[in-house]
């Protein structure tokens, strides 16, 4: 029993200094697609996306819809000259409007709702987190179990794990809501208090990703809830979810850390 | 056929004559019978009788509209086909009244479909489940009904326990499942299989790898095409990386729910470190995009050499957590006797996977018929004979030191000879077959309908559906605080067996 202390300081420290330094994800890594050029587009282009991610508005100009990108690289294979996989951490966003790429692209988060914004100051180190399952993958479950995980231990910024949700500050949403999990999803955001947060993790809370809207499921947490933060991928990285949590409670402004 | 040897009476062509089923032309591997519909259960029992271990049952649609249920024996998989005309409906005699295993695909079958299984009496609706409705009320003094999820403490995938408990001894437990459907099977009809791969790769996202060899291997077995070797070497190493990543997830949560904290945290960071080598070698941390049909994308970004430094430091770290993990008392003690499945109960429910093993049936679909290149990689089957969640994680540590030799060979093959990455498959084919895999959690089989270059009809005989329905058996003498323990043990995905 005691062997385990000695084992456990055998690695030395694996934790991430992020978000005081920022971490960057080797090269290849597939976080987002990169709109290269985003006019002159021919209106097949809008073909290739197995989601429908790809719209080609007036005059041949480009749009990107990254709430919706599953991140097959369908489009990466078919028209490179175009998109690029950018291996990139940092993808959450305050709006929906803010995923969309044009063929300007500043990666600007958004504003935070302003009542929100005010509000979260307020939470500052002890954010308790809860999170429900409305028809993930499974993957995105992983990636958040993994923020308590020595690599990224995100107790160390204060967010802890809750089990009862009338103690949640923030709820991670993962999965497109289906039929069955929308009343409950409706209820434990209810019992949450105010000041709350909600989270959108993985594509297809943020849209549906392959599921559309239907019988079957919402097409994303929006369509049932406001949302706060989208956090798109499929899944989103560990380092991409806590990006998501610190734009959700205000710890971050322009990329910093505040408070 | 395939060339089979096999004693006369074992034959399934000499089953299909006894039943007056006729044999027809399949790819390799698997076995097509036809009968009528009133003939399908009479012949399903025959072959149950025959030793055959059910898979699943569902409507095809190619080369015409049929009832279709799947078994695996030994080498073969059967398949089982009624054809019967549209719109009517097929009536059939029920597999459920006397096949455990086969409950819960063909009720998930009557609610979906117009099928009338005689005899069979489905009440409460299992694939729309309403997380308030208590199946049942419990009588008695201090016994209560405690309905456990869909919401769960702890980041946990969405899926329902109906518990009767007198608040220690648990009288019966009720698993259900179908809270995340989100109707991923239709989700391929209409794609290219290019583009499918995709889909299959999001339906149990922690076992990407295995559900995308098993489509592609559909795909490729109804076109008749055949993916390069050293693809399948590829596949091999994607697929056995996953079994480590989700054998060592299972570990670490049955070290977190003895609160062995630092053992949780040595199982996770030996986790994370085989998510990072995938993500680097595949630019996805769960392997996405790599499997294709006809092969595989590209090589993996790591070089070769580099990835088997990489195993050898996390076997050498793993050993040593192991041995510890195996040298704690307050570790071993939940794990001992809980949750004990008797293998004949694991048999009747035809479990799979390292459930299965763990009770001492050695199903392995890499073993009883083996794809891609473990037509070449000699498999240990890793078997324990107890039955209990200490069995099961045996099976899982002994799972990851086989994986991690599977994984030296196929580096070995891939460092000795270059080749091709894929093949082309036919513009325009039609075709429809099964491909499977051993996932993590078990046998997947998927039943892949393609007309003209595009899916049709997709099937997912998922490992976890299967497991679950054992659920509900797996606290003979157990306690509600033994709860935690023996669902991970189970390690299944809610994910896969909605769909």
């Amino acid at each position: 029993m005691l062997e385990w202390i000695p084992r456990g300081l055998s690695q030395g420290r694996v934790t991430t200094r992020y978000p005081r330094r920022e971490e960057v994800a080797p090269r290849g890594y597939r976080g987002r697609i990169e709109l290269l050029a985003g006019t002159g587009a021919g209106p097949e282009l809008a073909e290739l996306c197995p989601t429908g991610a790809i719209t080609v508005e007036g005059e041949g100009r480009l749009a990107l819809d990254r709430g919706r990108c599953i991140l097959c690289g369908a489009c990466v294979d078919a028209a490179p000259e175009r998109f690029a996989f950018e291996s990139r951490y940092q993808t959450a966003a305050r709006s929906r409007r803010a995923l969309v790429a044009r063929d300007h692209d500043d990666g600007d988060p958004g504003p935070t709702r302003r009542a929100l914004g005010e509000q979260a100051r307020a939470l500052r180190r002890s954010v308790h987190v809860r999170h429900i399952d409305c028809g993930s993958d499974g993957s995105e479950e992983w990636e958040i179990q993994a923020l308590w995980n020595p690599y990224y231990d995100i107790q160390r910024l204060g967010y802890f794990l809750t089990a009862a949700p009338r103690h949640a500050d923030v709820l991670l949403v993962t999965g497109p809501v289906t039929a069955a999990m929308r009343t409950p999803l409706l209820r434990t955001w209810e019992v949450m208090p105010e000041p709350k947060a909600l989270v959108a993790v993985g594509t297809d809370a943020c849209s549906g990703g392959l599921c559309s809207a239907g019988e079957l499921t919402a097409g994303g947490v929006d369509a049932v809830l406001d949302v706060d933060v989208y956090v798109p991928g499929s899944p989103p990285a560990p380092i991409a979810i806590m990006h998501g949590l610190l734009l959700a409670t205000g710890l971050l402004r322009a990329g910093e850390l505040v408070a | 056929m395939t060339g089979l040897t096999r004693e006369p009476i074992e034959h399934p062509g000499h089953l299909a004559e006894r039943v007056g089923a006729v044999s027809e032309d399949a790819p390799p591997g698997e076995l097509r019978l036809r009968v009528t519909p009133l003939a399908f259960e009479p012949a399903a029992r025959m072959l149950e009788h025959a030793g055959a271990r059910f898979v699943s049952m569902f409507l095809a649609d190619t080369p015409e509209r049929a009832l279709v249920a799947a078994f695996a024996l030994r080498g073969e998989l059967l398949v089982l086909r009624a054809p019967a005309q549209a719109p009517d409906p097929i009536v059939y005699g029920s597999l459920g009244v006397w096949l455990p295993a086969a409950r819960w695909s063909e009720q998930e079958l009557v609610e979906r479909e117009d099928v009338r299984p005689l005899g069979a009496r489905y009440t409460r609706r299992l694939t729309a489940p309403d997380a308030d409705l208590l199946d049942r009320r419990v009588e008695g003094l201090d016994v209560f009904a405690l309905p456990f999820g869909p919401v769960r403490s702890g980041v946990f995938e969405a899926i329902q326990f109906q518990i009767e408990t007198g608040g220690e001894d648990v009288a019966r437990i009720q698993t259900r499942p179908f809270f995340k459907h989100r109707g991923m099977e239709r989700r391929f009809a209409g794609l290219a299989s290019d583009l499918a791969v995709h889909v299959a790769e999001r339906v149990a996202g922690i076992a990407s790898a295995a559900y995308a060899i098993a489509f592609c291997e559909g795909v490729e077995r109804a076109l008749a095409v055949t993916p390069p070797p050293r693809a399948q070497r590829w596949r091999a190493v994607y697929a056995e990386l996953e079994r480590i990543a989700c054998h060592l997830d299972v570990i670490a949560k049955q070290a977190e729910a003895t609160a062995l904290y630092v053992g949780q945290a040595r199982f996770q960071i030996l986790k994370e470190r085989v998510m990072r080598l995938r993500m680097r070698l595949t630019g996805s941390r769960f392997g996405r995009g790599m499997i294709v049909p006809g092969g595989v994308r590209a090589e993996g970004a790591v070089g070769l050499e580099e990835l088997r430094r990489e195993l050898d430091g996390l076997e050498r770290d793993l050993r040593r957590d192991r041995q510890l993990f195996l040298a704690t008392a307050s570790m071993t003690d939940r794990l001992i006797g809980s949750g004990r499945l008797q293998r004949k109960l694991v048999e009747d429910y035809c479990a799979v996977g390292p459930l299965a093993r763990g009770s001492g049936s050695s199903t392995d679909a890499r073993h009883e018929r083996p794809y891609g290149d473990y037509r070449r990689l000699g498999l240990n089957v890793v078997t324990r004979r107890e039955g209990d969640a200490m069995a099961r994680v045996g099976v899982r540590f002994g799972e990851i030191s086989e994986s991690l030799r599977l994984l030296r060979q196929s580096l070995d093959h891939l460092r000795r000879r270059d080749g091709e990455l894929s093949v082309s498959l036919p513009d325009g084919r039609s075709g429809a077959a099964f491909g499977w895999a051993e996932a993590p959690q078990g046998e997947l089989a998927i039943w892949v309908e393609i007309r003209e270059g595009v899916l049709h009809r997709v099937h997912i005989a998922s490992p976890s559906l299967r497991n679950w329905a054992l659920f509900d058996h797996a606290f003979p003498k157990d306690v509600l605080t033994d709860f935690a323990f023996i669902e991970h043990s189970f390690g299944l995905t809610p994910a896969g067996a909605d769909r």
